[in-house]
């Protein structure tokens, strides 16, 4: 086991990569609407689809095959411009200042249509493009194989968690953001837009989970049911860190990660408990997740 | 409206009821479930017995109820069965349909669960036009169908259902598989194995988390213990079905260095697995058997000396059904009309209708060209022997099927633009199975190694 630990720790860290995509969005979105999207998953696979359409375009073309790279972007920017105004603007917004159910149900209902809607546009079958995967080879490490495009999809990560606190910290946008996410209606009185920061959450949200299916796509199949499995693991995921909470959602995905890859390398038949376990063990101690803290209830 | 239309009408509401109750909103549903299960069974079963068939009239059409994966990971092996179904209709309609009816088939796609296939087979099943049932796919669907066919008295012919379980108390009367299982289908790897790499000391099993792949993992283990007792399992993995993802578990079966790779993977997983794990390099660094790497050949770049099968006969371009005009003409259709050449999951389909259509042939011969009942149709499939597109399906008596079992290793050819099966086995389908009624675990491991020597040896097949 001890020859295992550098490639355990590799890893956690590639999983936690994946997982980090799919939860992040969830959470800016619950945190500047108070909104949980059930719909976040099915977002995810959309921005798989996109991207491996746009990827196998490009090998039928016989283009230069490093566009595929640009494409993973381009489809996660395509996804977020199309769906984040649409969907914020004809449903999300009808349900604030609703309860938790009424949105949880509207965005259940959205989730389905969406899942069906993949079923018509791309089929039943699997999606599959692996050319950004392949162009970048492979690296030893431990006396295994990874792919550095895993290599590469932790960096993302990193990159992600990095750009989205400059942005909230160092940005008018942030500010404004943060003005919102603080008191909507403070925010409101001193003249700022918030159904135009709301568009811009949104929209925001669904390209970090966009973006996570795009990258997701070429060392994964894309097929219909991803939505799903994805939308829960981000739910753990959020869940661990605190609703609306960032670092804790990175924080979260690296211990849902490990719990995963230990899972695997040590008692395989936990696979699909362990992220699960993970978050039981700590919404017992912190029910309010590792970030999250007890906001008073505003009459 | 008749009295047999409003029965099929309360049955199918009552159905449609019990996929609402599907939806899982909440724990009390479970009384519910039942009372709608037994008032649905108990309306099929009426009008099950009200049927015309029973009466011996020959219909004007014969429904067959398909159930295959359609949707999700699964279609990528449910949709070839579809195609093959399709097409071995439109061929059997063109020669006249069976005793001159002509066929026609309603598909249910079985990724909507047990409970909804259940529902689905019932409604089918009150349907009068639909005689037989070929069903199922999945193995666990397979053993939910098994009981309501016998207590709907509806002739099921389970076209693909792997598990060993599924006949094992011999006492079905109406569901047949006139395929292997999963105990001549393993064991024929282990075999294969061995005689290939009799030195190997280590394996690491990869197989889907559910029956079919802890009965693979079972039976395999078992077969290579009783065969070379010094064989290490070092490591057992079993992901969800469905799995997008096996980036983890190929880290995982890296470490262990193992000599083999075992997996019975299939559909879009057993791609995703391949298409992941090649890269890694798991296929130069360890002796690599995918169970049903045949689905694939045509989709993934498998390398050379991959350990390979058709769990069965049904490679089409075995020296067997390459010899057969109607297999290459059936290869030649199939390709021509979606794109690929067909893969062990289509041949297992067409020739389950092709065992469909010997038994109407039989049981009409027997009674003097009238139309059978269900009853009769069922007598006809017990004990039959029918020529397939690959070989010879044998019905036992506990209606468990014989078929040869063809292994063999990829290899690429000039005349192919994918790999192929080269160094091949078959082995007889009766000398991998234990007796009807044996536990089949329990005769595993009386097997010898002298039994593995009497067998014939890879690259025998020609």
């Amino acid at each position: 086991m001890s020859n295992a630990i550098i490639p355990l720790l590799l890893d956690s860290l590639a999983s936690a990569a994946l997982i980090f995509f799919a939860a992040v969005g969830l959470t800016l979105v619950f945190s500047v609407l108070r909104v949980l999207n059930v719909a976040h998953g099915s977002l995810y696979s959309i921005g798989g689809y996109v991207a491996a359409s746009i990827c196998l375009f490009i090998a039928s073309r016989q283009l230069n095959p490093y566009l595929s790279f640009l494409a993973l972007l381009f489809s996660a920017v395509c996804v977020a411009a199309i769906f984040g105004p649409l969907i914020e603007r004809g449903l999300v917004r009808w349900t604030y200042g609703k309860s938790e159910a009424v949105q949880i149900l509207i965005t259940f209902g959205l989730f389905l249509i969406l899942e069906d809607l993949q079923r018509v546009v791309f089929g039943v079958q699997s999606f599959y493009e692996d050319a950004p995967m392949r162009l970048l080879g492979t690296t030893s490490v431990g006396g295994v194989v990874y792919l550095n495009y895993q290599i590469l999809l932790i960096a993302m990560a990193l990159l992600v968690v990095v750009g989205l606190r400059l942005l909230i910290n160092h940005t008018r946008l942030g500010r404004l953001i943060t003005a919102v996410v603080t008191d909507r209606e403070m925010a409101q009185s001193i003249g700022i837009d918030t159904n135009r920061i709301f568009i811009v959450a949104f929209s925001l949200g669904v390209f970090l989970a966009a973006l996570g299916g795009a990258l997701a796509t070429p060392t994964s199949g894309i097929a219909p049911g991803l939505g799903a499995d994805t939308m829960v693991l981000a739910f753990a995921v959020a869940a661990i860190g605190g609703l609306g909470q960032i670092e804790g959602a990175a924080l979260a995905s690296l211990i849902v990660g490990l719990a995963r890859v230990l899972a695997i390398y040590l008692v395989p038949s936990l696979d699909a408990v362990a992220p699960y376990a993970a978050m039981l063990i700590v919404l017992l101690i912190r029910p309010y997740g590792l970030f999250g803290s007890v906001t008073a209830r505003r009459i | 409206m008749t009295s047999r239309g409003i029965s099929i009408g309360v049955s199918r509401y009552l159905s449609s009821l019990e996929r609402l109750f599907r939806l899982d909103r909440g724990v009390p549903q479970g009384k519910v479930r039942w009372a709608v299960d037994g008032l649905a069974g108990a309306l099929a079963l009426g009008v099950v017995a009200a049927t015309p068939a029973a009466a011996q009239d020959k219909p004007s059409a014969l429904g067959l109820g398909i159930f295959t994966f359609t949707s999700g990971p699964a279609a990528a092996y449910g949709m070839p069965g579809k195609n093959a179904a399709d097409l071995m209709i439109d061929e059997i309609n063109a020669k006249g349909g069976i005793g001159g009816v002509p066929v026609s088939a309603t598909y249910v796609d079985e990724a909507q669960g047990a409970q909804g296939v259940i529902a689905e087979y019932r409604r089918l099943a009150g349907d009068a036009k639909n005689q037989v049932m070929v069903a199922a796919l999945s193995s666990a669907n397979c053993l939910a169908l098994a009981p309501l066919a016998d207590q709907l008295e509806v002739p099921t012919v389970g076209w693909n259902c792997d598990t060993h379980q599924l006949l094992m108390d011999g006492k079905s009367k109406y569901v047949f598989r006139p395929n292997g299982n999963t105990v001549p289908e393993f064991i024929a790897y282990a075999i294969y194995l061995l005689d290939r790499k009799p030195d190997l000391k280590t394996v690491a099993i990869i197989n889907p988390d559910y029956a079919f792949g802890h009965d693979a993992a079972k039976i395999f283990t078992a077969a290579l213990k009783a065969l070379k007792p010094d064989v290490e399992i070092v490591a057992e993995l079993y992901p969800k079905l469905g799995s997008p993802n096996y980036q983890t578990e190929i880290s995982r079966l890296t470490t262990t260095r193992p000599d083999v790779v075992f997996s019975n993977l299939w559909g879009a997983d057993l791609e995703n697995f391949v298409r992941q794990a090649a890269p890694r390099g798991i296929f130069t660094s360890s002796q690599v058997i995918l169970a049903l790497g045949e689905t694939v050949l045509q989709r993934v770049p498998l390398p050379d000396g991959v350990i390979v099968g058709v769990l069965g006969d049904g490679w089409w371009m075995s020296p067997d059904a390459k010899n057969k005009p109607e297999t290459v003409k059936f290869a030649e259709a199939y390709k021509a009309r979606f794109g690929e050449y067909p893969v062990f999951p289509s041949i297992k389909m067409a020739n389950a209708l092709i065992y469909v259509k010997a038994a109407y042939d039989a049981a009409m011969q027997k009674n003097g060209g009238k139309w059978p009942t269900r009853g009769e149709l069922a007598a006809a499939m017990k004990g039959s022997k029918v020529e397939t597109l690959t070989g010879t399906a044998q019905t036992r008596a506990d209606n468990d099927g014989l078929v040869d079992q063809i292994v063999g290793v990829t290899v690429k050819t000039p005349a192919q633009q994918s790999p192929v099966i080269g160094d091949m086995v078959r082995y007889k389908g009766d000398s991998l199975m234990p007796q009807a009624g044996q536990d089949p675990l329990a005769w595993i491991a009386t097997l010898k190694p002298e039994f593995a020597k009497s067998l014939p040896k890879p690259g025998s097949y020609k």
